[in-house]
């Protein structure tokens, strides 16, 4: 009776230690605490006239450049872009999320999240895991690598004692010990030059590009939102990196959906 | 005990620790360093507000010289929108009950006229409607994860813009504060029944910055008074607003367009504007003034 008490209890703990781990395994598959997938439109409550309108060239007073960076913008020509095939240079991923429009968010497969836009009619593959191939070529829209971010470790032990190190010396952090990862991080590079807003205002081939999506309701509305913190650095034509942002407000469908072409002189 | 207990407790435990989010707490205290770009400083530039038409009467009826007045020189901006339309260096501190010392909350320190607030994260509930209300309102937040959610009320009539767009006292506003490594983002969601049709989202973000050192600010009245006459408030009556179609002029906007609304915050109000009635520009270079 015992043995069979024993060999139960053992059955079960595996069963769910096993579970467990599946569960872990799925969690890291899926990976994601937020479901960001679906139609989304673009709130524009800032920077109005940067966006809703194709600012004046030499417009840039907002913008941290410097005076490459200004040389640069002064001399924008949208129908020279159009003529030359650089139409779609305001519409680089350094810039995208800015422009008003609708987003559709999807897995293109387990691994990539793919942002399709209707403005510019573009396409953003978020890659998670990995870095970008070191021969990637530079495209528009670079080459995007994402992780779920927010799951540091914690600030405090609480009371649990100093660093615990493996045989390496590396840090090792329990679980336990780690936060939930709440937002979604996303480092694009090998990015062709294009522009910061639709008048002329240039990032370069060197610019980094960081972006954080945050996923929330409003209290009031119950409405789902995207909010967007977009970090460029580009010591080229700025002085300083520049933090923008963007909201998205979820809807139900495609309705609205309105691609364009891209268009040097129209401001989506 | 029971040997059913003995088995499914420790395998309760088994299930349950590991899988078990952990509990989240980011730490926001220090000194940040403002990377705000502010708009809506043109008079008549209600752009990207969702304004209703008690809010744009009251926008189109202010005049820059009330900021003369006597009563206004030394008067803050209620704390949220300290945060957004002026010099806003920002300094975050625990917040300790006096006795105790145990933290209650957080306490932020912003710069122009140095407002402060206190977040309570301690489950206290807010005053009652009739309590007055403040510069600082009254505030109490929850963590949802990594981010500091607050909602803050008892605010003052105060201004959405620094041009005059109104935010009553009716008004409630519920922030998000998320820290991505050493990036601060505050999301400041605007609940005004009384001049918003539908809440108002705009954001903000610091940089960490441990050395900054923010200055006192003091404000004194003038002994002689100001340039406004005792007595005076400078105002527009409505339709006499002789200046308010200059930044739709200057811009090249429809003046219906500038003058902001619900609609006008949406993709495809950019079409619209194309059918609308626009005033010859009288100027390409509006943008250097405020440079």
């Amino acid at each position: 009776m015992i043995t069979i008490m024993r060999a139960t209890r053992i059955f079960l703990i595996l069963t769910a230690l096993l579970l467990c781990f599946s569960a872990e395994l799925a969690a890291q598959r899926a990976a994601a605490p937020d479901d960001l997938t679906g139609y989304w439109v673009s709130v524009v409550t800032e920077m109005w006239r940067y966006r809703m309108l194709v600012p004046d060239k030499g417009d840039y007073v907002k913008m941290p450049l410097n005076p490459e960076g200004r040389k640069v913008a002064d001399s924008w020509d949208p129908a020279k872009d159009q003529a030359s095939g650089n139409a779609c240079k305001g519409y680089g991923a350094a810039a995208l999320l800015q422009v008003p429009g609708r987003l559709h968010i999807y897995w293109q497969d387990d691994n990539t999240l793919r942002v399709d836009t209707d403005s510019g009619t573009q396409t953003r593959l978020l890659h998670f895991g990995g870095s970008a191939p070191a021969n990637e070529s530079p495209t528009l829209q670079g080459y995007s690598v994402a992780e779920w971010g927010g799951d540091e470790p914690r600030d405090r032990r609480d009371g649990q004692g100093g660093p615990v190190q493996d045989s390496s010396g590396r840090l090792v952090v329990a679980k336990e010990q780690r936060k939930q990862a709440d937002y979604l991080k996303v480092l694009t590079t090998h990015m062709r030059p294009g522009y910061l807003q639709k008048n002329g205002v240039p990032y370069s081939a060197t610019a980094v590009l960081e972006e954080y999506f945050d996923y929330f309701s409003d209290p009031y509305t119950n409405n789902t939102w995207l909010a967007v913190t977009t970090v460029v650095t580009d010591p080229q034509y700025l002085i300083e990196p520049l933090i923008t942002h963007a909201h998205f407000k979820k809807i139900p469908d495609g309705s609205g959906w309105d691609p364009t072409p891209c268009r040097a002189d129209e401001p989506r | 005990m029971n040997w059913k207990l003995k088995i499914v407790f420790p395998l309760l435990l088994l299930v349950m620790l590991p899988c078990r989010p952990a509990g989240a707490q980011v730490d926001l205290t220090g000194e940040w360093a403002p990377r705000v770009y502010n708009d809506g400083m043109d008079i008549g530039d209600y752009t990207g507000i969702p304004l209703n038409e008690a809010g744009r009467l009251r926008a189109e009826s202010w005049h820059p010289e009330q900021l003369d007045l006597p009563e206004n020189l030394c008067r803050p901006h209620p704390i949220d929108i300290g945060l957004r339309v002026s010099v806003s260096q920002l300094r975050i501190t625990r917040e300790l009950d006096n006795e105790t010392k145990q933290p209650v909350g957080f306490r932020l320190h912003v710069a122009w006229q140095e407002p402060e607030q206190v977040i309570y994260m301690d489950g206290r509930p807010h005053p009652s409607a009739n309590a007055p209300h403040k510069w600082s309102g009254f505030s109490t937040g929850h963590w949802e994860r990594n981010t500091l959610v607050y909602t803050t009320d008892h605010l003052k009539e105060a201004y959405l813009t620094r041009t005059g767009v109104p935010k009553s006292d009716k008004a409630t506003v519920t922030t998000r504060v998320h820290r991505y490594g050493n990036i601060l983002t505050v999301i400041f969601i605007i609940n005004d029944p009384a001049y918003l049709t539908e809440p108002y989202i705009r954001e903000s973000s610091w940089v960490y910055d441990p050395n900054q050192v923010i200055p006192p600010f003091p404000c004194e009245m003038t002994p002689d008074g100001t340039i406004i006459s005792a007595g005076k408030v400078p105002s527009f009556l409505p339709g006499k607003n002789d200046v308010l179609s200059d930044f739709a002029t200057e811009y090249g906007i429809p003046l219906e367009s500038a003058l902001g609304g619900a609609e006008t915050m949406y993709p495809e109000y950019i079409k619209k504007m194309k059918t609308m009635k626009v005033a010859p520009r009288t100027t390409t270079e509006h943008y250097k003034r405020s440079q």
